[in-house]
């Protein structure tokens, strides 16, 4: 039976999952990327895509089995997918397995699970599965300020205890935005993906966010979140504004 | 003389009657009010029959203005969309929220008030809707307070309590006049700004600088002493009172984190035009 | 090489406006932006003679660039679409009479024209516009205190100001300043300082239309930033109304 360079990735909401994926790409090639769980909501996938142009991202299963012949795939699996009944195609069986969990934990499904434990960062999150809340906003455009503060106040509380979030935010100016809060971290980060900026009408690619948390007010947050949003009109308007801009250099 | 001037109350009841006490406290002879009464709070119409019972001198402020008027902000006045909306909200919560005889008490407030070498406006002496930040243009500022004639002006509308001293104004102009520039008329003068002051009150209803007290200002006008007074309320009594009167619970949490952020524009000398 | 000329207050003045255009056209160093600071109209008939003329320049005459005036904006007042609801100016400083001759003096289909019109033009360091920063009618004098000034420029941080509300000419540079200021907030106080205030001008640019048989206007090389005043005197010929 032919076997396949394959290495699946689990591990608790902000343990470092992604960020150990993303060690592992610097200076390698024919590398591929699946998110398993993440449905459409493939914020690790775009976030990986932007940093590492080369790699590519299987952004549904399944691709050809054929395909896993030709790249160093990594499987990065959704923390709310249960372990125990993961089912893969036989194939994978002695795949490489590696969980990314938070230093000074011991004994748990993923310790009897992974071939190889890497310790990742420190995180509040407990290990039970909380709740998770997880919007898709293809499509949309927010206003930096307003996203600055539904963000603020969505880490600090505001709707409910968040342990976990991210998101990927299209904003005013055409850039695309990746926001990432781990709860204990003193300093959440957001960075600038290397996309080009989108000015013509809505952009037609990945944004969305996920929320993992406890007592989440969901309705809440997506209410906000959509008050943050521009209106045709008001997207037109500004798009228009900042491309004559930049043509002003 | 001393005196207290209190600002932005934005109908938070409970932080209003708190700094009353301690003005009590302070043997003041009077009391000043710059306005925003009402706007996201939850006892509008208490925080008004209270000014006016105790016939506190009041100036219309930017939120006083609007439940009049008619929402006529334009969106240029806020700092994000999202302030917009919430703004809105507020507001039309207010304008449901307020009787007949507290409308027709906002209506009647006069733009500034005027005591000996003192004034007292909203916003700014130009308009109920302009932030004089501390950090305004040094200049800019001695404008606003020698357009009202006034030595020590107090405003409020920033939420952010502060005291500015503006001295050793100076400018060197030339001007050339006439008909012709080859027979110019020139004339070189120097002008020279005498010292001024602008008192920022902070807010009582919505403090903004970080910490849930209210904040207000004292002055003394025999030593021209300005004390900035910051004053433990029950905040969670407010708070519980905008939840349970159905404004939004997020006005809640910020006025928990001392973060309320009433109005705010980006460009804080912007008027819009519209 | 650029020259520009900057007018204000044609008010209806065809004769003295042929007569600024005719000696932009002699001009050795050509002309090759033409701003017109508003007032292009009064409450006088002849005013749509001069918006036609505006609208449609000659071969070899620069294209006029147009903001909004006191006049246009009290039209528009009358129209229901300017800034504030009453034409309590227009009443106050001309008599309500001419509330009447001013609606009827305009056709309706230039209004929407007049509304296009800008409120003012930022070019290069340079804002150009009717009255000021502030309202069409805040007037600019040699007069104006120095803080006034000053403020009016800040607010849209321009170098130069081009104006025509008072209808005069003058050039009113702020050579140099400096003031001290300290603040003290709840959390610290932090020491004096000093904000000293770089060079700036505002410049009146004249009156073409107001006295009959004289106009001023100004010229202005943007890249020297030299300023000339130009008066025009010109006779009462064909096509002269009187105002
Ligand atoms: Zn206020
Ligand atoms: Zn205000």
């Amino acid at each position: 039976m032919q076997t396949f360079p394959l290495t699946l990735v689990a591990g608790p909401p902000g343990a470092g999952k992604t960020t150990w994926i993303r060690q592992q790409l610097d200076g390698a090639e024919r590398f591929a990327y699946l998110n398993l769980g993440a449905d459409a909501v493939r914020i690790d996938a775009t976030y990986l895509a932007a940093e590492v142009p080369e790699l590519v991202v299987w952004s549904s299963w399944l691709p050809e089995l054929a395909d896993f012949t030709k790249y160093q795939t990594y499987i990065e699996l959704d923390f709310h997918i249960d372990l125990g009944s993961l089912v893969l195609p036989t194939e994978f069986a002695d795949c490489h397995r590696v969980a990314v969990l938070p230093p000074g934990i011991r004994q748990t499904e993923w310790h009897d699970w992974a071939d190889v434990i890497v310790t990742g960062t420190e995180t509040r999150v407990p290990l039970q599965p909380p709740q998770l809340w997880r919007s898709l906003l293809t499509g949309q455009v927010l206003d930096f300020a307003s996203l600055t503060t539904v963000w603020d106040e969505l880490i600090n509380g505001a709707y409910g205890h968040v342990q976990r979030a991210k998101g990927i935010f299209e904003v005013t100016d055409g850039r695309s935005l990746y926001f990432d809060f781990v709860a204990g971290d003193p300093e959440p980060t957001s960075t600038e993906l290397d996309l080009p900026r989108w000015l013509e009408g809505r952009p037609n690619r990945f944004s969305g966010v996920e929320v993992v948390g406890e007592q989440l007010d969901e309705t809440a947050i997506a209410q906000t979140l959509k008050d943050c949003c521009l209106d045709d009109r008001t997207l037109a308007y500004y798009q228009q504004q900042v491309r004559e801009f930049l043509e002003d250099g | 003389m001393k005196i207290a001037v209190i600002s932005c109350i934005h109908g938070n009841y409970e932080a209003l009657n708190e700094v009353l006490l301690d003005i009590d406290r302070h043997q003041v002879e009077q009391i000043y009010c710059l306005g925003d009464l009402v706007g996201y709070g939850p006892y509008p119409n208490a925080v008004v029959e209270m000014i006016r019972s105790l016939d506190i001198p009041t100036c219309q402020g930017c939120w006083d203005e609007d439940v009049v008027e008619g929402l006529n902000a334009c969106e240029c006045s806020y700092p994000s969309l999202l302030a917009e909306k919430r703004g809105r909200l507020a507001h039309e919560w207010t304008n449901q929220e307020i009787h007949p005889e507290t409308r027709s008490f906002l209506a009647q407030l006069p733009l500034s008030l005027r005591d000996g070498n003192l004034c007292f406006v909203h916003g700014s002496p130009h308009s109920q809707h302009e932030y004089m930040l501390p950090d305004m243009h040094a200049f800019t500022a001695m404008e606003r307070v020698l357009a009202t004639g006034a030595d020590t002006l107090f405003c409020g509308h920033t939420h952010i309590p502060y005291v500015r001293q503006l001295e050793s104004g100076q400018l060197q102009v030339r001007v050339s006049s006439g008909q012709s520039s080859q027979r110019p008329n020139q004339q070189t003068s120097n002008f020279s700004a005498p010292l001024k002051r602008i008192v920022n009150a902070g807010s009582v209803g919505e403090p903004r600088h970080g910490r849930t007290n209210a904040t207000y200002v004292l002055y003394d006008a025999e030593t021209e002493q300005v004390t900035l007074r910051e004053v433990e309320y029950d905040y969670q009594k407010t708070c519980a009172a905008i939840v349970e009167k159905g404004l939004p619970s997020i006005f809640a949490w910020r006025l928990a984190r001392g973060l309320e952020f009433a109005e705010r524009a980006d460009d804080p000398t912007h008027v819009c035009e519209r | 090489m650029v020259i520009w000329a900057i007018l204000s207050g044609i008010e209806g003045n065809l004769a003295a406006y042929e007569a600024v255009l005719a000696d932009i056209k002699r001009q050795r160093q050509p002309v090759e932006e033409l701003y017109i600071l508003g007032d292009i109209i009064a409450a006088t008939p002849a005013s749509a003679n001069v918006i036609q003329r505006i609208r449609s320049p000659r071969d070899h005459e620069p294209e006029p660039q147009v903001c909004r005036g006191w006049w246009e904006e009290q039209l528009l007042i009358l129209h229901g679409s300017g800034r504030t609801g009453e034409p309590t100016e227009l009443i106050e400083y001309y008599g309500a009479e001419q509330v009447k001759a001013l609606w009827d003096a305009i056709p309706r289909s230039t209004v929407n024209w007049i509304q296009s019109l800008d409120f003012g033009f930022f070019e290069l360091d340079c804002l150009l516009i009717h009255g000021s920063t502030v309202s069409v009618s805040d007037e600019l004098t040699p007069n104006t205190p120095p803080i006034q000034m000053l403020d009016r420029l800040m607010r849209m941080d321009a170098n130069y100001l081009f104006c025509g509300r008072s209808g005069l000419t003058f050039q009113y540079e702020i050579q140099q300043g400096s003031i001290t200021s300290s603040v003290t907030t709840l959390d610290h106080t932090a020491p004096p300082q000093a904000t000293l205030v770089k060079p700036r001008q505002v410049i009146g640019v004249g009156n073409v239309g107001r006295i009959p048989g004289q106009a001023t206007y100004t010229l202005y090389n943007p890249y020297a930033n030299q300023v000339e005043f130009r008066t025009v005197r010109y006779g009462p010929r064909k096509g002269f109304q009187s105002i």
